[in-house]
């Protein structure tokens, strides 16, 4: 009995051991101050009267461009088929994604007039993520959550991931986006004439 | 005897009939990658899905989005009760569930919650659980229920109005359904209306809250049905877990 006791001790003692995080250690208290600044920001932006639709969505997308790692989003959106892609196919996919990103997110934050945000209760963190859970509330709709995913991976805390009510946005984008390839006959250049199109609308 | 379905099953039950009509090609076994993501994405269905899907957003743009926006007119306290009134219809069969998947202190939440907005909500009207004890919705269904006893999710469906959605949580429907206090008073002309009103009712109410996930999705989607798919099947897994929700979220369509 005492041996098997011990045996676990042993056992959690090599795991305490083996979930040290080795490397790009994110601090969540840190994190989590990064999200509550850039979170003031753009709700700041937003709900800022003095500024007209397009001033606004403006400003909100120059608070994303700061704060979300795009390259590392984009990388991690065209997956497996960023390395079927030639450097010249990478180059285009990475700058159309920049511009689609942004003006999505800016698009949408921009009409969430008279948002608040707190920060949630809990904060946790994966090997080399933090992940920092914040509650969203606008006038005349039920509050959600939006869990922000933090990485310091280029030294400096940035977003790389929105959750809405655990739904992961580059989850269901990497899907969309292998889904268009595919149709495409596997071609990336699918995926980059159709994000063309979309970015002439 | 049996009762008239209502429309909804009907859509449910051609969809599973026309499952036979269009099958997806598999990758070659050559490709790895793509075959694993084949099995992760589970549509076999997908070009008839996609089909269906074309025939909801016809319907959707044709009738539901145009009835949403009228009924967005509605102050939002007044969609709210509405909400609040489907999700105090829905108290038994969530509490069913809750009963079912061993969570106690759940059902307890369900039951006080169903107590408290019955009588001082004024029948449901009010959501004073929340709002005065701090109790907030949650919601349990019996495809939930399959998920928690190991029962995987079956290929993924498009069924119009009813929406994306895999065969075990289409059958944790009929279950649902059967187990809907509605059900238990028999049939005739009343209850079939009442069911009526109550089904068009959570449509309207569940694209209510969506409203602006689908316009945004419809605008800036490259491939809408992709990542419809995609989006529930993560949301469907974050409720299974109860990771979802803070305060309201409409009952699994």
């Amino acid at each position: 009995m005492l041996l098997l006791i011990r045996r676990d001790f042993a056992v959690l003692g090599l795991a305490l051991l083996c979930t040290q995080p080795s490397h790009a250690q994110v601090d969540t208290a840190r994190a989590a101050q990064f999200i509550q600044s850039a979170g003031d920001e753009l709700v700041a932006a937003i709900n800022n009267p003095g500024l007209n639709a397009a001033a606004r969505q403006e400003r909100v997308a120059s608070i994303l461009r700061r704060s979300v790692d795009v390259e590392t989003v984009g990388r991690f959106v065209l997956g497996r088929f960023w390395r079927v892609a030639t450097p010249a196919e990478q180059q285009d996919y990475l700058r159309l994604f920049e511009a689609s990103l942004i003006r999505n997110l800016a698009g949408r934050f921009g009409e969430y007039q008279g948002v608040r945000f707190s920060l949630g209760r809990s904060q946790s963190r994966t090997e080399d993520d933090a992940l920092v859970s914040t509650i969203v509330t606008r006038p005349g709709s039920n509050p959600f959550n939006l869990d922000w995913r933090v990485t310091e991976s280029s030294g400096q805390p940035k977003i790389v991931d929105l959750i809405a009510e655990g739904t992961s946005l580059r989850l269901t984008q990497r899907s969309e986006y292998a889904s268009v390839i595919q149709r495409g006959g596997g071609q990336v250049a699918a995926l980059l004439s159709a994000m063309r199109a979309q970015s002439a609308r | 005897m049996l009762r008239p379905l209502p429309a909804i099953h009907f859509f449910a039950i051609a969809a599973l009939v026309s499952l036979l009509a269009g099958c997806a090609t598999p990758p070659p076994a050559s490709d790895p990658e793509a075959l694993a993501e084949y099995r992760a994405t589970n549509d076999p269905a997908e070009p008839f899905n996609r089909a269906m899907f074309d025939v909801h957003q016809a319907i959707d743009s044709a009738i539901l989005r145009p009835i949403n926006i009228a009924y967005r007119w509605l102050p939002s306290p007044v969609r709210n009760s509405v909400s609040s009134v489907l999700s105090n219809i829905r108290t038994p069969v969530v509490l069913l569930n809750d009963m079912l998947q061993g969570e106690p202190v759940r059902a307890g939440d369900t039951l006080g919650r169903f107590f408290i907005n019955t009588t001082l909500g004024l029948g449901g009207f009010f959501d004073v659980a929340e709002t005065h004890f701090g109790v907030p919705v949650h919601y349990e269904d019996f495809g939930q229920t399959l998920a928690t006893f190991g029962v995987g999710e079956g290929p993924f469906l498009f069924v119009p109005i009813l929406g994306p959605i895999n065969l075990r949580d289409l059958a944790g429907q009929g279950v649902d359904t059967a187990a809907q206090p509605l059900t238990w008073f028999g049939q005739g002309l009343t209850v079939n209306i009442l069911s009526g009103v109550r089904a068009g009712a959570v449509v309207l109410d569940n694209r209510d809250y969506y409203f602006d996930v689908i316009d945004d999705m419809n605008r800036t989607s490259l491939d809408p049905y992709a990542a419809l798919r995609n989006a529930r099947r993560q949301a469907r897994a974050a409720a299974i877990a109860n990771r979802d929700a803070v305060g309201h979220q409409p009952p699994s369509r």
